[in-house]
């Protein structure tokens, strides 16, 4: 049988989801793949609504929103940029990032609408099913994505996101912005130690490991391992457990 | 506050809409007529509006259904105002509303009628470029959105009178028995406190400039022609083609002051067609970056809020050039492409251009009814047929408790209809309230 | 907690569900989800016959939660909440699952797959419903009067108009005289109305009693919010502290002082607004004027078109031609502005009256120099020599020193040039985004005293439909704070568009409901994730993605 993908898509109240009204009304046909989330705002959709959504197995995540400059709410599909591009560069690194997708669709595109959930649904079709909703379920993956949503949830992650339009148009505490080059730079060196925090953490929750375990185990060089090692142990979240040999054993706190 | 007193806003455009939500929501009672079987106006018509290239339609479809659902106004669609006479402490209004032979209250709107439909008539939403069913639904976002059957070409009722019984599929296809082809025109009286006019404005018919060709030529359109074939819920989908050959154009020309500073035609200036038109090229580009537009102008007049930047974004980003010149005539060649003949005023010299489509930037005259409207409320009218008022009442008519709002008293953009719309309501509230204890 | 019943309803909506979607297996399907006590399906939810299945539902079957799979919420969603509110069930516990505009409309040759689509969507709405929380509408008392900040002809207007309705108006001018620029004029265009005119306005204005006048007074404080604000004015002799419901901000514009442009002395090189105090004095006897347009606008350190200045040109030079006909003037222009009915026709005249029009290019704007102004002519291609004995230049409006300190204080954006930003330039051009705040006349853009009357008359509108009623009501579906969790970072403050959220005394942040449009932004934003949004909360939603993923 062909692979049916299953597709979550959050539409904001405003545009996109009168956008897929209209495609009904004109009857547009599509693929029947996607499953809408209402929501008033694309800026509502938190990344770790996609992450659980993905963690959960399902093949592929549509966010769309009102056009640039056309939000309901002034300026809450910028914002909902900035959260979709962070989370599209960690989801990068674990080759996920094809799986979501933020559009922009209009009320009067009914057909814009059919044509984005159409084009959407055979990518993910020519990418075959999430590799966690799979038989041979993907754990490593699972616990990647774990790590992910960790990274979303840290509240200097989201603050970092959270202040990005400010810092890069307006102004940070100091009077001064920041180029867009540069905040994309300084947000992708956060999100990435972060990361490897996560994987490290979870790690160690599921069972405490050495440097060259841990390293060997989430695929990270040692010295990263052993850097953000001492991060987590300056925020109390592991710690020495013992010694084996002469390394040291790490264990979640 | 408590406020028994009602107003009647004429014309369910966008400066209408805006009037009566504004006395809604002062808490008077509003009678809002409106001639087509829909509100919504020129705006709906529209693809995106300038400077911020907004989608017409999203920004106005919540106000259609605020209007629809306010429990202070009642809708009075296919309607027109027949007589108007003065009353004690109000108005008499006789409104004609035409039969829409559909029963408001119980169409749904599922378009079963349409698809039996066997008669096809010229859309005049979609500006004649695309055939529409003699039962239709105005406009896809319409409100209310229910079914009208128009008369004229319904294949049953055209031939009623000849003792003719045809036809009839609507009704036999309806699941809500919501056909009614016993429905008569009514007419019934309204007795408002005041009146809010806001009829709008029509396009100026181009043919009465033979230069232009334009009842001949396909690639010659006018700019509401272009609006609903660049939009996405138009008669193309939003695909830019030309009518000739449904190819998508590389070069457009705009021609502005199309009717409008001419002294044969229409002397006065239409006011926004500078920076629409420069959203119409902005458009194109973005629609397919290889194209090109030209802008042909006697002066620009782009002094609203965040026009003049809008223009240099055009030239900057868009490929749009503004050339200084009036078109003296336009012809085609075997390809049917568009030959321009006219003066560059900045080299004085005398130039041809070939272009693949001409928009041309029709003036803005006032609705075909206004004549007819302005007798019978006794409100004088201007040179040009737009609603007299004077600069230092902007609002007032020449008759007290009757209020003029938008295009139809002089060519506006729609945030001028929309700040007027609400001076009106402000204007008519307040005359409301002093009028009612004499 | 009372236990969860919910009520399922499927619409055939005749054919157009039903055709492709069956109903009743539907219906059946959704009587074995969780908590559902009760599904049936009808041939159209909507009817009076569909409204009232619904109410006996609830009645016979005990229901809390309704959900209905129809249409789309966005017509119909006020009409089935309606039913539940008149059932005595809170409306916010309907739930609204659209399977026609976005199922069997658009998968009609699919019909097995719209069919497990439609089950999917269904158990989403079910798995929704049941974390849905009861809401209610906030409301705030008003204080039904208004401050009108700036005494030119738009707060005049503006305060005239709300007086007239009935509402208490105080209206602050910061000079000692009320009419703002009207003060400065000898005739406005096109009509030469003589400014006293308009100034009865302000006899009217110290007439009206429900207007509370402060000249040579200026603000000093707002605090408060929509219904509710607090303003300090101060006097030249004493401070006053008022309440207020709204606030229109009608302060005007300046001209630019052309300091930089075409030697300027203010002597022989005047700008307009200088003229016409010379036009009041009689002072004009001069052979050879040269009035120039777009001094300091349209330029690249100021963009824009300052609207007014063409017309206002145009009236000058024909009062001095109607009192010496044989004065030369010369109008060196880029584009003349006078677009509509009233101001093209004043041009058309204008040019027939020997007023010589030269239009110049940007490029190479005149110079003067040694007594002559040279400019260059596109149809010559060569400089013209022009002699003068008086040169006027038209300078723009510019946005006033102090905007960006009242903008402070009421938490409104500029635009890039200092004018005051509406909420949407379209569809809300003399409205702020913050609820209660309105704007109107040359704080907002450069504009005739015919516009700035409407759009002064238009704020009276806005802010009478928030003084005629006692409350403001608002939505129930807003942001709240878990104050357990908040650390009071303020990333919600910023980002908030509508400055909905603030801190109280005791630094603690918290949200105004009545501000609060729901859109969620802050919830998905905060850094320690601890606001939640009424109506979409983060339990709500994940619910509905469990629900998608759950297998049967």
């Amino acid at each position: 049988m062909e692979f049916e993908p299953k597709i979550l898509g959050f539409l904001c109240n405003w545009c996109s989801y009168a956008g897929a009204d209209l495609a009904g009304v004109s009857r547009i046909q599509y693929p029947p793949n996607l499953r809408v989330i209402r929501v008033m705002c694309s800026g509502r959709v938190d990344p770790v609504f996609v992450l659980d959504a993905l963690m959960k197995g399902l093949d592929g995540v549509l966010v769309l929103g009102c056009h640039l400059g056309d939000c309901h709410y002034i300026d809450g599909n910028y914002e909902a940029e900035s959260k979709y591009r962070a989370l599209e560069m960690l989801l990068e690194n674990i080759n996920l990032n094809d799986r979501i997708n933020l559009d922009w669709v209009s009320a009067s595109e009914g057909m814009r609408f059919a044509d984005l959930v159409d084009e959407f649904t055979e990518k993910i079709k020519s990418l075959g099913p999430s590799p966690i909703s799979s038989s041979t379920k993907d754990l490593k993956l699972l616990d990647e994505l774990q790590a992910i949503k960790r990274v979303f949830s840290n509240s200097r992650i989201r603050s970092l996101i959270g202040r990005e339009r400010k810092i890069t148009l307006l102004e940070n505490t100091y009077g001064e912005t920041i180029d867009f080059e540069k905040f994309n730079k300084i947000l992708k060196d956060a999100l990435d130690s972060e990361f490897y925090r996560s994987q490290i953490y979870l790690s160690l929750l599921k069972k405490s490991a050495s440097v060259k375990d841990i390293s060997q185990e989430i695929n990270i060089d040692k010295t990263l391992v052993f850097k953000n090692l001492l991060m987590l142990r300056q925020r109390g979240l592991a710690d020495v457990a013992g010694v084996d040999g002469l390394d040291p054993i790490y264990k979640a706190l | 506050m408590e406020k028994e007193s009602s107003i009647m806003v004429i014309g369910g455009g966008i400066a209408g809409i805006q009037a009566s939500l504004d006395l809604a929501n002062l808490g008077f009672h509003v009678d809002l007529i409106e001639k087509e079987p829909c509100i919504g106006g020129r705006m709906a018509q529209l693809d995106k509006t300038f400077p911020t290239n907004d989608c017409s339609i999203c920004i106005l479809s919540p106000k259609l259904s605020d209007c629809y659902r306010h429990p202070n106004i009642k809708l009075h669609t296919l309607s027109e105002v027949q007589s108007v006479s003065k009353k004690e402490k109000c108005y008499s209004v006789e409104v004609k509303k035409k039969a829409r032979f559909v029963k408001e209250d119980a169409c749904i709107n599922c378009g079963l009628c349409i698809e039996k439909c066997p008669t096809k008539v010229n859309d005049k939403f979609d500006m004649y470029l695309r055939k529409r069913k003699a039962i239709y639904l105005y406009y896809l976002q319409g409100v209310p959105a229910v079914m009208a059957i128009d008369k004229e070409h319904c294949l049953y009722l055209s031939n009623l009178d000849k003792g003719k019984d045809i036809c009839r599929q609507c009704e036999n296809v309806c699941p809500k028995e919501a056909i009614d082809f016993s429905q008569e025109d009514q007419i019934s009286t309204f007795n408002p406190n005041a009146i809010i006019l806001a009829t709008g404005f029509r396009q100026f018919n181009p043919s009465n400039i033979p230069q232009y060709k334009y009842a001949e030529f396909r690639n010659v359109i006018t700019g509401l022609e272009y609006e609903r074939l660049i939009c996405a819920s138009g008669p193309t989908n939003g695909h830019l083609e030309r009518l000739s050959d449904k190819k998508p154009p590389k070069k457009i020309a705009f021609i502005q002051c199309v009717g409008s500073r001419d002294i044969k035609n229409q002397k006065y200036c239409s006011s926004v067609c500078c920076t629409y038109s420069t959203k119409e090229a902005i458009l194109a580009n973005e629609h397919d970056s290889e194209i090109q537009s030209f802008i042909f102008y006697i002066d620009i007049r782009a002094a609203g809020k965040g026009f003049q930047k809008y223009i240099e974004r055009a030239k900057q980003e868009y490929q749009v050039n503004y050339v200084k010149g009036i078109v003296s005539e336009i012809k085609i060649d075997e390809n049917e492409n568009p030959i321009l003949y006219y003066e560059n005023i900045a080299s004085s010299e005398l130039c041809t251009m070939t272009v693949d489509l001409v928009v041309l930037a029709s003036a803005m005259i006032p609705s075909d009814n206004i004549e007819y409207l302005a007798e019978s409320m006794g409100i004088e009218l201007d040179e040009f047929n737009f609603i007299k008022t004077v600069p230092s009442e902007p609002i007032k008519t020449t008759r007290k408790g009757i209020f003029v709002c938008g295009a139809c008293k002089e060519p506006m953009d729609i945030p001028s209809s929309v700040t007027e719309a609400s001076a009106a309501a402000a204007q008519a509230a307040q005359y409301a309230s002093q009028n009612k204890g004499d | 907690m009372t236990e969860l019943r919910i009520g399922v309803f499927v619409c055939n909506c005749g054919s157009n569900i039903g055709s492709i979607i069956n109903c009743s297996e539907l219906a059946d399907y959704a009587k074995n989800l969780p908590n559902v006590v009760f599904a049936e399906d009808n041939l159209y939810t909507c009817s009076e016959t569909g409204l009232t299945k619904i109410k006996n539902g609830i009645k016979e079957h005990n229901l809390n939660r309704v959900v209905v799979a129809a249409c789309t919420p966005r017509t119909h969603e006020p009409l089935f909440r309606g039913i539940c509110n008149e059932m005595g069930l809170n409306p916010y516990y309907f739930e609204f699952v659209n399977i026609r505009e976005q199922c069997s409309w658009v998968h009609q040759k699919e019909i097995h797959k719209a069919n497990l689509k439609a089950r999917d969507l269904v158990k989403m709405g079910v798995a929704r419903s049941a974390r849905l929380e009861a809401l209610e509408k906030y409301q705030v008392e008003v204080t039904s009067s208004s401050l009108v900040i700036g005494g030119g002809i738009s707060g005049i207007t503006a305060a005239l108009s709300l007086a007239e309705q009935g509402f208490e108006v105080y209206l602050v001018e910061k000079k000692r005289k009320l009419g703002g620029m009207l003060n400065d004029l000898y005739r406005i265009s096109p009509n030469y109305e003589d400014p006293s005119e308009y100034l009865q306005l302000v006899k009217k204005v110290e007439q009206q009693p429900k207007i509370i006048l402060h000249t040579n007074s200026e603000i000093i404080s707002i605090e408060g919010y929509i219904g509710n604000f607090y303003v300090t004015i101060k006097g030249q002799n004493k401070v006053e502290s008022v309440e207020v419901g709204t606030i229109i901000v009608a302060v005007g514009a300046q001209v630019l002082k052309p300091v930089d442009y075409y030697n300027y002395n203010g002597k022989d090189i005047i700008t307009h607004q200088e003229l016409e105090k010379l036009l009041k004095e009689n002072k004009i006897n001069q052979k050879n004027i040269v009035m120039i347009q777009c001094v300091g606008s349209r330029i690249e350190e100021r963009h824009y078109c300052s609207n007014i200045c063409c017309m206002n040109a145009l009236k000058n030079a024909i009062i001095i031609k109607e009192r010496a006909p044989d004065t030369n003037i010369t109008i060196l222009y880029r584009d003349i502005n006078t677009p509509g009915t009233k101001n093209e026709l004043y041009y058309r005249d204008v040019r027939k009256n020997e007023v010589i029009f030269l239009r110049y290019n940007v490029n190479k704007p005149p110079v003067i120099e040694d007594g002559k102004i040279r400019v260059y002519n596109n149809s010559l291609k060569d400089d013209i020599e022009l002699d003068y004995d008086l040169v006027v230049l038209s300078t723009p409006l510019i946005p006033n020193e102090d905007n960006k300190a009242l903008s402070q204080m009421l938490k409104v954006p500029l635009e890039e040039n200092g004018f005051f930003l509406e909420a949407h330039v379209k569809l809300r051009p003399v409205d702020f985004a913050t609820d209660g705040l309105f704007v109107c006349g040359s704080a907002k853009w450069p504009v005739s005293i015919s516009e700035a009357i409407a759009q002064a008359k238009a704020t009276a509108a806005k802010a009478a439909i928030i003084l005629c009623k006692p409350r403001f009501e608002v939505e129930g579906s807003t942001a709240r704070v878990d104050t357990e969790k908040c650390v009071g970072c303020e990333v919600c403050i910023k980002i908030c568009p509508y400055g909905a959220i603030t801190k109280d005394d005791n630094d603690q942040v918290l949200v105004r409901n009545v501000l609060c449009k729901g859109c969620g932004l802050c919830g998905a934003t905060c850094p320690h994730q601890a606001i939640s949004i009424n109506h979409f909360t983060n339990p709500q939603i994940l619910s509905q993605i469990n629900a998608l993923v759950e297998r049967e």
